[in-house]
């Protein structure tokens, strides 16, 4: 099997720099410090009330997937941002698309590599995600679909990146502009609904609470996503909840509504192929003018 | 063989490209020479296909570079002029990566890479940085990597340009083995005389276009008819310039000191004619010779924007 060149150049010189041993020290240091501080309060708790609550068990399970998530949204866009720009910064960009490699191959060959570095932290951080199994309440079942969550996140905000980073000349302003897509995909479309919301009520006269146009948005929103698979294994009032009250009126949305998170999966699979495309075009030499 | 057929390649309001024909016979070293913004880089990117062309067609080997991409790029090498390198590779890591870029893995590309790293002097520096190495080096790393896949058809932009004299001349010697290896290669550059050592042949553009395409043999015979003559007259000048002035094949007459010189576009015959002439009509004449010539000076002439009207300008 024929391995992807720039991915094989990448991560040969990546194995041999600081940066990515930081990056997993750092992801699971704060994981780390995060699940030994909430089972000290639990113990604490414990401790002075004399009563173990196996709920707050399953807190820390929600509490260390989601701190996991937010590091993963902020990680992500600086693994890609800079990749195809840096590149062009390099000038050896054009010197790769003279030989036989494609843009496409450039591109995958990049997203790859920033998947493989999510992939590792991900796995590195299995120690600490099993915390939550010494008390049970979280099946393998869950913690599978929580990867599966994760893993299109890397992809949506990764394909992102990478088209930011074809799209910029400068990798500082392609990462300026991949934390902005993903704060569009993240908060805009919450925000987006929340102004609905607040106009409906405004309108409303019988205050029903119909399901609007905006709450569609949240498909496209890997948060939203995310909140969805958790509230779905430890119950609604866990996590972000409290961020995405939208989500209460999914059920009155029938087979949307039941298929949720597969639809959203699917948006957010078919939103990261079209911004791959984008960065492939962006990268294919005769388009450069 | 690389041909250039009616190339035109248009940014915004400004004409890069504007009709550029070009014929690179195979084996050649043919020197592309023309002023900044002559259109140089843009000609080469599209050679190397790096840009598409507004109309017209590139042929590597008779393979059309917008149709045929993949089999063009496994026959041309490409050398810019920035070094485009990755610090972080070792110098045989870095053949070893672009080897791969053409489908060539293992002992293939380490043996072809060392083999190439030793055509350019750089064999003592494959276990180094690439960061570690000077300009020179790095210009020659990049050559060994535009061979990697052994293209035919080289094309360089410019690739001696900020490099000291030492590395020019040994980056000169390795065009030289190229060319005796029965490559193509054409390279770019603003100076004329830095080309006209080592090149067979010179193409020089200008606004776009080709202004001048040939041998380096006939380029040099264009030396003499491009240099003045200066012609040297005892007591009043009156009775030559008047002459002068009148003459068909003159075209600039300019004063410096006690010679006059003149722009002059005939052959040895019309020079002799001229000479003759002056002699007749009792100018004085105890000078006239061809001014001593050069690549700068044709290249200059050649490149000139100015219309080519008559003039008597007086040095001071």
């Amino acid at each position: 099997m024929k391995i992807n060149p720039i991915y094989r150049q990448e991560s040969r010189a990546g194995a041999r720099s600081f940066k990515l041993p930081l990056i997993i020290l750092g992801f699971n240091g704060v994981l780390a410090v995060v699940a030994l501080l909430y089972m000290y309060s639990m113990i604490m708790q414990v401790r002075l009330t004399a009563e173990i609550q196996y709920s707050s068990f399953l807190g820390l399970y929600v509490f260390v997937t989601t701190v996991e998530f937010i590091l993963l949204l902020f990680i992500i866009p600086g693994l890609t941002a800079g990749s195809i720009s840096g590149e062009r910064e390099r000038q050896t960009l054009d010197l790769m698309l003279t030989t036989r490699v494609r843009a496409v191959d450039i591109v995958f060959g990049k997203l790859v590599l920033g998947l493989s570095t999510v992939f590792l932290l991900i796995v590195s951080s299995f120690p600490i995600l099993s915390l939550v199994f010494i008390y049970g309440g979280v099946t393998m079942a869950d913690v599978g679909r929580l990867l599966i969550c994760y893993v299109v996140t890397a992809v949506l905000v990764g394909s992102a990146g990478l088209f930011c980073s074809a799209a910029m000349r400068r990798s500082t302003m392609a990462t300026v502009a991949a934390y902005l897509t993903v704060a569009l995909l993240v908060a805009g479309t919450l925000v987006v609904n929340y102004l609905a919301d607040g106009f409906a009520e405004m309108t409303s006269v019988s205050g029903n609470s119909a399901v609007s146009w905006p709450l569609y948005l949240l498909l496209c929103n890997p948060a939203a996503l995310f909140q969805s698979v958790l509230s779905g294994q430890v119950g609604s009032e866990s996590g972000m909840a409290v961020l995405f009250p939208q989500l209460e009126r999914i059920a009155d949305m029938g087979a949307l509504g039941r298929y949720w998170q597969l639809i959203s999966v699917i948006v957010q699979l078919l939103l990261s192929a079209a911004f791959l495309w984008g960065a492939v075009r962006r990268t294919e030499p005769a388009r450069r003018k | 063989m690389l041909q250039i057929e009616n190339l035109k390649k248009v940014f915004g309001r400004m004409v890069a490209l504007d009709g550029l024909n070009m014929t690179v016979e195979q084996g050649a070293l043919y020197g592309f020479v023309g002023p900044n913004g002559a259109g140089k880089t843009t000609t080469i990117k599209t050679i190397i296909g790096l840009l598409a062309p507004d109309d017209g067609r590139v042929l590597v080997n008779g393979l059309d570079v917008a149709k045929e991409r993949d089999r063009v790029m496994a026959r041309i090498g490409y050398v810019p002029d920035a070094f485009g390198v990755y610090d972080n590779l070792k110098v045989s890591e870095y053949m070893e990566f672009f080897a791969s870029c053409y489908g060539l893995t293992g002992l293939k590309a380490r043996k072809r890479g060392q083999m190439l790293l030793e055509q350019v002097g750089l064999d003592d520096k494959a276990d180094f940085y690439v960061e570690g190495l000077s300009r020179g080096m790095k210009q020659r790393l990049c050559l060994a990597r535009a061979l990697i896949h052994n293209p035919p058809v080289l094309v360089m932009d410019e690739p001696t340009a900020g490099l000291d004299p030492r590395t020019r001349y040994e980056f000169k010697e390795i065009l030289k083995e190229l060319q005796g290896q029965g490559k193509t290669v054409l390279i770019s550059s603003h100076i004329l005389p830095e080309l006209a050592e080592i090149c067979t042949d010179i193409g020089v553009i200008d606004q776009g276009r080709m202004v001048f395409e040939g041998s380096m043999d006939e380029i040099l015979a264009q030396i003499n008819v491009s240099s003045p003559l200066l012609i040297s007259v005892s007591g009043s000048q009156q009775t030559a310039l008047k002459l002068l002035r009148e003459h068909p094949m003159v075209e600039t007459i300019t004063i410096r000191e006690e010679d006059i010189v003149v722009g002059f576009s005939g052959d040895k015959k019309d020079e002799a004619a001229l000479l003759q002439s002056l002699v007749e009509a009792d100018a004085g004449v105890y000078g006239f010779v061809r001014e001593k010539g050069s690549l700068e000076s044709v290249f200059m002439q050649i490149t000139d924007h100015s219309d080519g009207e008559v003039v008597l300008i007086h040095e001071d």
